[in-house]
């Protein structure tokens, strides 16, 4: 069936590639969402932003459902997520479809996360080879070929703990990028980085925001955030406080709270 | 120099004794390694009812003398008229059944423990990166947990192999001809302690200097990512 919606979409109207509706999320008694909506169409880059503690990253790893949501219904390229009410939260009783998904949308983390046992081409290929059942050699090609994008070509047999933290970012950007996901999902890519490596993941960023590729970056970085995206997200005590186009939400601030933390985020 | 002559006509009592030291070793080690894997496992997700009586059992055999549980079963054993009569007294008669029973065991609860802790020790991070790439529960074991969390173990793991080969000389005390066994014996007959039990030492450090190198060689293929430059 969900086949069925894929098709019609691809045919018929523009789809979005990410619906997200009313997603909430609680931890024991702590409530992290309460009801955050998001619609990513097809080449939207979209930020959230927002305090930390306001759920930006749990939202985001809501989408992926690395965090499993309390309620809301989520969709990806019309195929919507088969997600029940259990004791604790929804489930989802359809492993294949979770995994399908998850292969569809690339992530990167804050903290890298490369599997440091393999090479950096190791890192890269995995997902197409085990996940997506490419042959060795296409995996490589498609590896080398993301590599040589991100710049890391020459690196390619080095392992994690050989390389800078931003050699690693764009390490793992190009193991997200490999899958040839419909959208990467960034979960504050630059905050775990010294300042002076940031600038260098954020190019690649730039560069695949200026390609076309569908991404929801969740961010520290206003000045990215201001220049890259199509959509901007102010999440405030896990609700969205204010969203709309850079221009408007980040110059013309309606809210206090998000005038303040333009503020602080300023300096 | 005499002592040592009739020590090299004795070659064949220390092979047999370098042939029994071995074969415990190496069919112990086979055996409780194919056994921790699984068991760590169960530990590391806390599975009810199994998890605890692993631990409870890693604990008595950890808790106790090798030495002990060897005596155990082999002289133990004999005093309970259902085991004497059940279709397993002709292996459980054997010193070596007995044997490879406690090496295994034995090795076994401490491998479970070491495996649990590196498991335990692999990065959340890459356990998530292997969910987010979508990965099923066993290809994120086999493909991310398991590599990492053996490579981290190879240390412990080589230090338990040697600690079991020291152990393996309590074969001498229930009939087996390992190494000390065929010291002993060489005593036995021409009181020559000395040769008898430096030729077994020897061997020992031989056999040991044997796994060093192999543990060597494979922490230099499986372990490159964790050497840096300096370090």
């Amino acid at each position: 069936m969900p086949s069925v919606d894929r098709e019609s979409g691809a045919a018929g109207a523009i789809q979005p590639i990410i619906v997200a509706d009313r997603i909430c999320k609680d931890f024991g008694s702590l409530t992290v969402l309460r009801g955050v909506s998001l619609e990513a169409a097809n080449h939207d880059v979209i930020s959230i932003i927002g305090a930390s503690g306001s759920g930006k990253s749990t939202f985001l790893r809501c989408l992926n459902l690395l965090e499993m949501p309390t309620s809301g219904e989520i969709s990806i390229q019309g195929e919507k997520l088969d997600l029940r009410p259990g004791p604790e939260g929804l489930v989802s009783h359809d492993k294949a479809q979770v995994r399908r998904i998850r292969s569809s949308l690339g992530m990167v983390f804050q903290g890298f996360n490369l599997w440091s046992h393999m090479t950096v081409l190791e890192n890269v290929m995995a997902a197409p080879v085990h996940v997506q059942g490419k042959s060795k050699a296409e995996a490589r090609e498609k590896a080398e070929h993301y590599l040589q994008r991100v710049g890391l070509y020459e690196k390619r047999d080095a392992y994690p703990a050989f390389m800078s933290g931003g050699q690693q970012q764009r390490a793992a950007i190009a193991r997200a990028l490999a899958m040839e996901p419909a959208a990467v999902l960034f979960d504050e890519p630059t905050s775990a980085l010294d300042p002076e490596l940031v600038g260098e993941v954020l190019k690649v960023i730039r560069g695949l925001a200026e390609e076309g590729r569908t991404m929801i970056v969740v961010t520290h970085e206003m000045a990215f955030a201001r220049d890259v995206s199509s959509k901007v997200l102010f999440l405030h005590k896990g609700e969205v406080e204010e969203a709309g186009p850079p221009q408007e939400v980040l110059r013309q601030p309606r809210s206090e709270r998000l005038r303040a933390f333009l503020t602080r985020a300023a300096v | 120099m005499y002592a040592w002559q009739v020590a090299l006509d004795h070659i064949p009592l220390f092979l047999t004794g370098l042939r029994n030291t071995v074969l415990l070793l190496v069919v112990s080690t086979i055996i409780a390694s194919v056994f921790a894997v699984p068991l760590a496992l169960v530990l590391t997700r806390k599975m009810p009812v199994a998890a605890p009586i692993i631990e409870a059992v890693s604990y008595v055999f950890r808790g106790t003398p090798l030495i002990v549980q060897v005596y155990l079963l082999y002289y133990g054993l004999a005093q309970f008229a259902f085991i004497r009569t059940s279709v397993l007294w002709p292996w459980l008669r054997e010193a070596w059944t007995c044997l490879l029973i406690a090496f295994s065991l034995g090795t076994c609860a401490y491998l479970v423990q070491i495996l649990r802790g590196a498991i335990e020790a692999v990065p959340h991070g890459e356990v998530e990166a292997a969910r987010a790439v979508g990965m099923t529960p066993f290809q994120t074991l086999r493909i991310v947990v398991l590599p990492n969390a053996f490579r981290r173990a190879l240390p412990s793991y080589e230090n338990e192999i040697i600690f079991l080969l020291h152990a393996t000389a309590i074969a001498s005390l229930v009939t087996v001809i390992d190494l000390v066994g065929a010291g002993r014996n060489f005593n036995t007959i021409y009181y020559f302690t000395y040769e008898g039990f430096a030729i077994a030492g020897v061997i020992y450090l031989a056999i040991v200097g044997v796994i060093r190198l192999s543990f060597g060689l494979l922490e230099r293929r499986l372990l490159v990512h964790l050497r840096r430059a300096g370090i």
